[in-house]
C-alpha cells in the first residue's frame, strides 16, 4: 500500500516537473529581448497630452572580445531616444512599447526629465506612477528642463557614456539639489507640499562641434508649489537654498575683504545646518544656525594668512558672506514665492506641534511672517599649503 | 506521544521568533502607522501583553498536564465530546491560518519579483519543500531553524547597519502629539499576531529541557517585541509619514540602499530573508496543522498524512481571498478577532476550566 | 549475538556465522590422519596452482606437510625457520602437541575433564587430549594452557588451527599451516610477504605542512601506523572477515574509553548485517552501513592518511581499516567534517581561520554561482548595476541561447572535461588541460556560443568546487548545482532559495551514525563550534567536539596558552 502510493505520487510529480520547466518561466525576461530605458523625459503638449520619450540603450555586440574595443568612447550610436504621445504616462507608454521590438525595461533609469511645460501643469501624477510601477527605481534622480525636456534627451556628451550617465554623474557631486523620486514623492505628501527639483539647461557647445555635442547642467532651482511649478532660483540663490537645507557639499566662497585688494577664495570642507524655530506669544522666529569649516584655497590679496588675526577677521567677513547667500535665498523663497522648501514646516511641528496644527493650512500666509535670523559660524581650518604670498616679495615676519 | 522528537529550548526560541516576525515585519509599519501615526513604534510594544498572556496560559496549562498539548488538554478538561470539538477548531484554525499565511507569502514575492508566475506554482513550491521538512518531525523543524534564523538575523542586522546613514532621528518628533491613545491603537493588530505565541503549547511537550520552557518563551515575546519595534523605528527614520502609504516599507527602504556606488538593489536580500524566515512559519504551522489533524482524528501515526495535507493547505491559500486589498483587509480587521478568540481566548477558558476543576477535585478529596 | 541483530529486509541472521556459511568441508576438524587432511585440503585447493604442498618427514621420521600460497608467504623464512630446523632434527624436539606426559610443569595434570576454557562458539568435540583452542581471534584469556608455549619452531607469530576453515584462512593471508601426522590440528606460521606499495603520500589528500604518509593496501601496515601515532594499549582493533568469497579483513579501531559504547556496537551490529559475495574496497562498506543511502552527502569520511584517522580516534570517533584498500573509513562524520582538512590542524589558527572561511565562501560558490547569474540575468535585471548590466548585455548580444541553456551547457562541459582529465593517461593530460582552458574557452567565445561572463563563471565555480578537500562531499555540491540551476532558470532567485531550503531541510534530517550531520551547528553546542568557523588555537579546543555524554570531556588540561613569563627580561 504504501509502495503504490509512493510511486503514484511519482508519477504525478514527475510530469508536474517537467511541465513546470517546458511551459513554465512565466517571468523569464531574457537579457536580449530588453530595451533599456536609462533616462525619460516627459513633456507636455497644448492639448494636454502627454509626449513620454526614453533613451534607450543599444547593446553593440562587439565582434571579438580579444581585441579591438568596444565602440569609441563617448556618446556614439550606443542610445537611441523614442518618443510616443497619449492621455496619460501609461497610456504613453503602451504606445512606445509599439513602437519597439523588444521589451521596454525602467529597471535602470537613472534620470527623469520633467519639461517646463508638464512642469507648470501638475507632476503629481506622473510621480504616482512611477511609484506605484515596480519597476522603474525610487532613487532615479529628478530634474526639470528648462523648455522641452526631449532635447536633453538628445544630446551627446563627449564625456560620459549617455546624457543619463552625464546627469547622474552631476547629480552624484552635489554641486546643486539632488533630489531623487522618493524625496519629491516625500516632499509632496509632507505639510506644506511645496517642493523643488533642480533644473537644468543645455549648456551651449563649444565651438567646432555639432549643436548636440554637449551636456546639460544644473543652472538652479525649480520651485514647487503643491505640484506645479511656480518660480525658479538662479545659480546664485539655489546656493543659498543649499545652505538652508543642509545640502551644501561643495561651495566655493569668493570675496574681496575690508581693506584689500584682490580676492580669497574659501573651500568648503564641512558644513552643517540646524533651524531652531521659536514660538513667543504670537511671535513666530526661526534661527538658522550654521557652522562650517573651510580651508583657504586661493589667495590674491597681500594679506598672511598665518597670522591669526588675520584669519578671525577672515572668518568674520566669510561670515557674512554666507549670511548674504542664504538671505537672498530666504528673501526669495520666503516673501516672493513664499513656498517653504527650507523644512521650516517641520521644525516647527516637531517643537511645536499644537500651534502648528492651527496655522498649518495657511502656512503660505504665515511663512512670511515668520522672523528669520542667519547665525553663521564659520571657521578657516587651513590657509592651504602654503602660508603667505607666493607671489608678491618676502615681506612680514615668517620666511 | 505522537511524535518522539526533541527540541532544545533554543531551537523552540528559534521556531517562535519566526512565527511572528516573518509576517509582521513586512506589514507592521503600514498597518500600524495607520492607526498611530508617529508613534508606530511604541506599537509593538503594547502588544507585547498579548504576548505574555498567551505564553504564560500555556505554560500554565502544561505545568498541569505536562505531556499534553492543547487538543489532549481540551478533551481531558472538557470531556471527549466538547474537546473533540475544541480540537476540530483548531484545526479549521491552522487551516485557515495556514493558507492565509502561504498566501501572504505567495503575494508577496508575486507581487515583487515574479509578477506573472501564477501565485499557486509560487505557493505550491514552498509547501513541497515544507512538507519535506514536516514529514522529519519537529526535531528536524528544531534543526533547521537553529541554522536558518541566525543567518536572517544577520542579512537584517547587515541591511538595518546599511541604512544608518539615511535615517533621520529628528522624524520621530513629535512624539505622542495626541497623546497615548494612537500608539494603543495601532497595537490591536499586533495583539493578534503575537497570540501566535500559542504554538508554544504544542512545542513544550518535545522540549529536551522542560523547566526552561518558559525562560526561553517570554526572551521569544521580548525578542519579537524588540524586533518589531525597531523595523518601525527604521521605517520611520528612513520615510518619515510616507512609511505607512507603501505596502512593503522594508522592500522600498533595501531598494534604496546604494553602497560605494555598486552594491544596489538589496531587494533580494530582502527577499532571502522573507522566504527564509516564512519557511520556518509555514513549516511550524503546517506541522502544527498534521499534529492537531491527527490528535483530534486520534490516528497513531501522523507520518501518513503529513503530504496530503499540504496539498489542502495550498487549497485554503487559494481560495481564503480573491485579491490583495481583501487580504489587507481581513488581515486588519477580521483576523484580529479569530487570532485572539482561538489562541488566546479558548486556552485561558480551558485553564480556567481546568483551575476550577481542581479546586472541585481538591474540595471533594477535603472531604 | 542473538536474533536482535536483523538484516535490512528483517530476517535475523547470525552476524558472525554468516561469512563462513557455504562450503560444509570448511567445518570438518583438523584429524591426526595426515592423509585424510592432506587429501581433504588438496580436494579443496583443487587447481590451484599457486598452492604449495611440501610433504617432508621431521628428523627423518614422522610425515609432516607444509602447505602455503606462492607469491604470499616469505619463503626464506619459512624455510630457514620452520622447515630446516623440523628437517634436519629428530624426532620430539617439537614438542607440540602435547600427548601423554606434559613436558613441561606449568600445564595442568589431565583429567578426565577438559581443563576449563573459555567459551567459544566453535568447539571441536571433546577427545583425550585437552582440546586445542579453536581457531578465533588471537590472544588467550588468562589462565588456561598455552599448547603453543611448548613448540620450538623459531618463528613468533604461531597461531593453532583446529579445522579446515582454520587453515584456509591463515594460507590465504600468506601464512604456512603445518599438519604434522599424528597429531590433530596445525600450526600456522604468520609468515606473509608480498609486494606492496611503499606509504607514499596521498595523492587525493596532499598538504603542504604536515605527515607525507598514507595507507596502503595492505591492512597489517595499516594498523601499524595507527599503532605508531596511537601507543597506547586503549587502542583497540576488532577484526572482521566480511564477504563470502573475498574474506576481506576489516578492523575496527578504537580508543577505549574515548568512543561511546553504543557506537561501537552500533559499527558491530551494521557490519555483522553485511552478506555480499565480496568487498573490493572499503566503499563497498561505506555504502552498506550509511544512515541513507539515497542521500548525496557522504556520512562517511574516507581518508588516506593515517594522522587524519589517529586524528579521529582522539575525538572519539572509530576508524574502519580494509584490507586491499589505502582508504580508511571514520565514523560518524558531520558536515563540518567534511570540508576540513588535516592541514587545518597544523598551521598556526590565523592561517586555518583564513583558510576556513574561504573555502566556507567557495564552497558557497561552487553551489549557487552559475544558478545566481543564471537568475539575475534571466529575471531579476535591475538588480545589476548599471554598467555591469550594459557590458554583458553587449556580450550577450550573439549569444543565441538563453543564458539557462548556456549555462547548462558549459557546466556539463566543463564537467567531462575534468572526468576525462582524471582518467587520461599522463601524457595526454597536460595536453587537453592547457587545450581545454585556453583554446576551447576562446574559441566558443569568439564562434558566439558561450559568452565570456558565463566562461568565467564556470571557470569560477570548477576553482571553487576544488578547494572542498574530500572529494565526495565536493562532489555532491558539484552535482546538486545542477538542479538549483534548472531552478534558477524557472522560478529566478526563488528557486534558488527553495533549492537551498531543500538542501538544508534534507540535511538537518540527516544523522551520521546518531550524531546529526550539522552537528555542532544544530543542536548548538557551544564549546564545540570553535572548531567550525574559525580554527581556535590548540590551547583553546579543550572540549571534545562529538555530541553525548563523553566519557572522557576534555582533552587537555586548561591553561595551555603559552606565553613568556612576566618579567622575562626581553628588554
Amino acid at each position: 500500500m504504501r509502495a503504490s502510493i509512493v510511486r503514484f505520487g511519482a508519477w504525478v510529480m514527475l510530469p508536474a516537473l517537467a511541465l513546470l520547466v517546458l511551459a513554465g518561466c512565466w517571468d523569464r525576461k531574457e537579457l536580449n529581448d530588453l530595451a533599456l530605458v536609462t533616462a525619460a523625459a516627459i513633456d507636455r503638449t497644448e492639448d494636454d497630452a502627454i509626449v513620454l520619450s526614453v533613451q534607450l540603450f543599444v547593446p553593440r555586440a562587439s565582434m571579438s572580445n580579444q581585441m579591438g574595443s568596444i565602440g569609441t568612447s563617448g556618446g556614439d550610436d550606443m542610445t537611441v531616444v523614442r518618443s510616443a504621445k497619449g492621455k496619460t504616462i501609461a497610456a504613453a507608454m503602451s504606445r512606445l512599447q509599439e513602437r519597439f521590438p523588444r521589451k521596454i525595461f525602467w529597471g535602470h533609469s537613472e534620470a527623469l526629465i520633467f519639461g517646463e511645460s508638464t512642469a507648470k501643469s501638475g507632476i503629481r501624477e506622473l510621480v504616482d506612477f512611477f511609484l506605484r510601477f515596480p519597476q522603474p527605481r525610487e532613487h532615479a534622480n529628478v530634474f526639470v528642463s528648462k523648455g522641452e525636456a526631449k532635447k536633453i534627451l538628445e544630446l551627446l556628451p563627449p564625456i560620459e557614456r549617455n546624457q543619463a550617465e552625464a546627469l547622474r554623474e552631476l547629480s552624484r557631486s552635489r554641486v546643486g539639489l539632488r533630489i531623487t523620486l522618493m524625496d519629491l514623492a516625500e516632499m509632496l505628501i509632507s505639510d506644506p507640499g511645496h517642493a523643488v527639483l533642480p533644473l537644468l539647461a543645455i549648456l551651449p557647445p563649444p565651438e567646432g562641434k555639432g549643436p548636440q555635442q554637449t551636456i546639460a547642467n544644473i543652472t538652479g532651482t525649480a520651485v514647487f508649489r503643491e505640484d506645479r511649478l511656480i518660480g525658479t532660483l538662479n545659480q546664485q540663490l539655489s546656493r543659498g537654498l543649499l545652505w538652508l537645507r543642509d545640502e551644501i557639499r561643495y561651495s566655493v566662497v569668493t570675496f574681496s575683504p575690508e581693506g584689500s585688494d584682490g580676492y580669497l577664495s574659501f573651500y568648503l570642507l564641512r558644513s552643517h545646518t540646524k533651524l531652531v524655530p521659536r514660538i513667543e506669544g504670537e511671535r513666530w522666529s526661526m534661527t538658522v544656525k550654521i557652522r562650517t569649516e573651510n580651508d583657504v584655497i586661493e589667495n590674491t590679496t597681500a594679506l598672511d594668512l598665518l597670522e591669526p588675526d588675520v584669519t578671525r577677521k577672515l572668518e568674520a567677513e566669510l561670515e557674512r558672506a554666507i549670511e548674504r547667500r542664504v538671505g537672498q535665498a530666504l528673501e526669495r523663497l520666503q516673501h516672493v514665492l513664499r513656498t517653504d522648501v527650507m523644512g521650516f514646516a517641520d521644525a516647527f511641528h516637531r517643537k511645536y506641534p499644537r500651534e502648528w496644527r492651527k496655522v498649518r493650512d495657511r502656512w503660505d500666509k504665515k511663512l512670511p511672517e515668520v522672523e528669520v535670523g542667519v547665525e553663521v559660524d564659520a571657521n578657516i581650518l587651513r590657509p592651504g599649503e602654503s602660508g603667505s604670498i607666493v607671489t608678491r616679495s618676502g615681506n612680514g615676519k615668517r620666511p | 506521544m505522537l511524535d518522539n522528537g526533541k527540541i532544545t529550548p533554543m531551537q523552540m526560541l528559534l521556531l517562535l521568533f519566526p512565527t511572528i516576525v516573518a509576517t509582521a515585519v513586512l506589514l507592521v509599519p503600514s498597518v500600524t502607522e495607520r492607526h498611530a501615526g508617529r508613534d508606530m513604534w511604541l506599537s509593538p510594544i503594547w502588544a507585547m501583553l498579548a504576548g505574555f498572556a498567551v505564553v504564560l496560559t500555556a505554560w500554565a496549562l502544561h505545568r498541569r498536564f505536562p505531556d499534553e498539548t492543547l487538543i489532549e488538554i481540551g478533551e481531558r478538561v472538557l470531556g471527549k465530546a466538547p474537546g473533540r470539538i475544541v480540537g476540530i477548531i483548531y484545526v479549521f484554525f491552522y487551516w485557515h491560518a495556514g493558507g492565509m499565511l502561504v498566501r501572504q507569502y505567495g503575494e508577496f514575492v508575486s507581487g515583487v519579483f515574479l509578477m506573472e508566475t501564477p501565485t499557486p506554482v509560487i505557493m505550491g513550491g514552498m509547501l513541497v519543500v515544507c512538507a519535506y521538512a514536516v514529514r522529519g518531525g519537529v526535531e528536524v523543524l528544531g534543526r533547521c531553524a537553529q541554522i536558518i534564523i541566525p543567518a536572517v538575523l544577520g542579512m537584517y542586522a547587515l541591511l538595518v547597519l546599511l541604512q544608518l546613514p539615511s535615517l533621520e532621528p529628528g522624524r520621530l518628533l513629535p512624539m505622542f502629539e495626541f497623546g497615548i491613545l494612537p500608539s494603543l491603537k495601532g497595537s490591536i493588530v499586533p495583539q493578534a499576531w503575537y497570540t501566535e505565541f500559542i504554538a508554544v503549547s504544542f512545542l513544550y511537550p518535545s522540549l529536551t529541557d522542560r523547566s526552561k520552557g518558559l525562560r526561553w518563551a517570554v526572551f521569544a515575546v521580548l525578542l519579537v517585541a524588540f524586533f518589531l519595534t525597531l523595523t518601525n523605528l527604521v521605517a520611520l527614520m528612513l520615510f518619515g509619514e510616507m512609511a505607512g502609504r507603501l505596502v512593503y516599507p522594508v522592500m522600498s527602504a533595501a531598494r534604496y540602499i546604494v553602497v560605494a556606488d555598486f552594491l544596489e538593489h538589496l531587494e533580494a536580500f530582502v527577499m532571502a530573508i522573507w522566504v527564509f524566515g516564512t519557511f520556518v512559519k509555514i513549516a511550524l504551522f503546517y506541522h502544527l496543522l498534521v499534529q492537531c489533524t491527527a490528535r483530534t482524528a486520534g490516528l497513531s501515526d501522523w507520518r501518513p498524512i503529513a503530504m496530503p495535507v499540504g496539498l489542502l493547505i495550498l487549497l485554503s491559500g487559494i481560495w481564503s481571498v480573491p485579491n490583495l486589498q481583501e487580504m489587507i483587509d481581513v488581515l486588519d480587521s477580521s483576523s484580529v478577532f479569530e487570532l485572539v478568540s482561538v489562541q488566546l481566548a479558548i486556552p485561558v477558558l480551558l485553564l480556567l476550566v481546568a483551575l476550577i476543576r481542581g479546586k472541585k477535585a481538591a474540595a471533594a478529596e477535603a472531604k | 549475538m542473538g536474533s536482535w541483530v536483523r538484516n535490512l529486509s528483517g530476517r535475523p541472521i547470525n552476524p558472525l556465522s554468516s561469512n563462513m556459511r557455504a562450503d560444509p568441508r570448511m567445518q570438518t576438524p583438523l584429524s591426526a590422519n595426515l592423509g585424510e587432511n592432506e587429501s581433504l585440503l588438496r580436494a579443496l585447493y583443487a587447481d590451484c596452482a599457486d598452492v604449495v604442498f611440501r610433504r617432508f618427514a621431521i628428523g627423518g621420521g614422522t610425515n609432516a606437510l607444509v602447505l602455503y600460497i606462492d607469491g604470499l608467504t616469505n619463503i626464506e623464512e619459512l624455510d630457514r625457520c620452520v622447515l630446516a630446523p623440523l628437517m634436519l632434527q629428530t624426532a620430539d624436539l617439537c614438542a607440540w602437541p602435547p600427548s601423554g606426559q606434559p613436558a613441561h610443569s606449568q600445564r595442568p595434570p589431565k583429567t578426565a575433564e577438559p581443563p576449563a576454557q573459555p567459551a567459544q562458539s566453535q568447539r571441536p568435540p571433546q577427545t583425550a587430549e585437552p582440546p586445542v583452542q579453536p581457531s578465533g581471534p588471537p590472544g588467550q584469556s588468562p589462565g588456561s594452557p598455552d599448547p603453543l608455549a611448548n613448540l620450538r619452531i623459531p618463528v613468533s607469530g604461531a597461531k593453532p588451527v583446529a579445522d579446515i576453515a582454520g587453515a584456509v584462512r591463515e594460507i590465504s593471508i600468506g601464512g604456512a599451516v603445518l599438519l604434522i601426522d599424528g597429531r590433530p590440528g596445525g600450526v600456522a606460521f604468520v609468515l606473509s610477504k608480498w609486494e606492496k606499495r611503499s606509504p607514499d603520500e596521498p595523492k587525493a589528500e596532499p598538504v603542504i605542512r604536515g605527515s607525507r604518509e598514507g595507507f596502503t593496501e595492505t591492512i597489517a601496515d595499516n594498523t601499524a601506523q595507527l599503532r605508531r601515532k596511537i601507543r597506547s594499549p586503549q587502542l583497540k582493533m576488532r577484526e572482521f572477515e566480511i564477504g563470502r568469497l573475498s574474506r576481506t579483513r576489516v578492523i575496527v579501531a578504537y580508543i577505549e574509553g574515548l568512543a561511546d559504547a553504543a557506537l561501537i556496537e552500533d559499527v558491530t551490529a551494521r557490519l555483522g548485517r553485511i552478506d555480499i559475495d565480496g568487498i573490493l574496497e572499503s566503499g563497498y562498506i561505506e555504502e552498506l552501513i550509511e544512515d541513507n543511502p539515497w542521500s548525496p552527502f557522504p556520512q562517511v569520511l574516507s581518508t588516506e592518511r593515517p594522522d587524519a584517522a589517529a586524528a579521529s580516534l582522539l575525538e572519539g570517533r572509530v576508524v574502519l581499516l580494509v584490507d586491499g584498500t589505502p582508504f580508511a573509513l571514520v565514523v560518524p562524520t558531520s558536515l563540518f567534517s567534511l570540508l576540513q582538512s588535516a592541514e587545518d590542524y597544523y598551521q598556526r589558527f590565523w592561517i586555518s581561520t583564513s583558510i576556513r572561511w574561504l573555502r566556507y565562501l567557495f564552497f558557497l560558490l561552487s553551489l549557487l554561482l552559475p544558478s545566481v547569474y543564471v537568475a539575475v540575468l534571466t529575471y531579476h535585471q535591475e538588480m545589476l548595476p548599471t554598467t555591469l548590466l550594459l557590458s554583458m548585455a553587449r556580450s550577450r548580444e550573439e549569444v543565441p541561447f538563453p543564458a539557462l541553456v548556456e549555462a547548462l551547457l558549459m557546466e556539463i562541459t566543463f564537467e567531462a572535461l575534468r572526468e576525462a582529465g582524471v582518467r587520461l593517461p599522463k601524457q595526454v593530460g597536460t595536453a587537453v588541460s592547457i587545450v581545454g582552458a585556453l583554446v576551447i574557452g576562446e574559441a566558443a567565445v569568439s564562434a558566439g556560443l558561450v559568452s565570456a561572463p558565463m566562461v568565467m563563471v564556470v571557470s569560477l565555480t570548477g576553482i571553487a568546487s576544488f578547494t572542498i578537500p574530500r572529494y565526495s562531499a565536493g562532489f555532491a555540491f558539484r552535482m546538486l548545482r545542477f538542479p538549483i540551476i534548472l531552478l534558477a532558470g524557472t522560478l529566478g532567485l526563488l528557486g534558488i532559495m527553495l533549492g537551498v531550503l531543500a538542501i538544508i531541510v534534507h540535511m538537518c534530517r540527516l544523522r551520521s551514525f546518531g550524531v546529526p550531520y550539522l552537528y555542532p551547528l544544530s543542536p548548538m553546542n557551544g564549546n564545540a563550534m570553535r572548531d567550525i568557523f574559525i580554527r581556535a588555537p590548540w590551547w583553546m579546543l579543550g572540549a571534545r567536539p562529538l555530541p553525548g555524554e563523553p566519557i572522557n570531556p576534555r582533552r587537555q588540561s586548561g591553561g595551555q596558552r603559552p606565553g613568556p613569563e612576566p618579567g622575562d627580561g626581553q628588554g
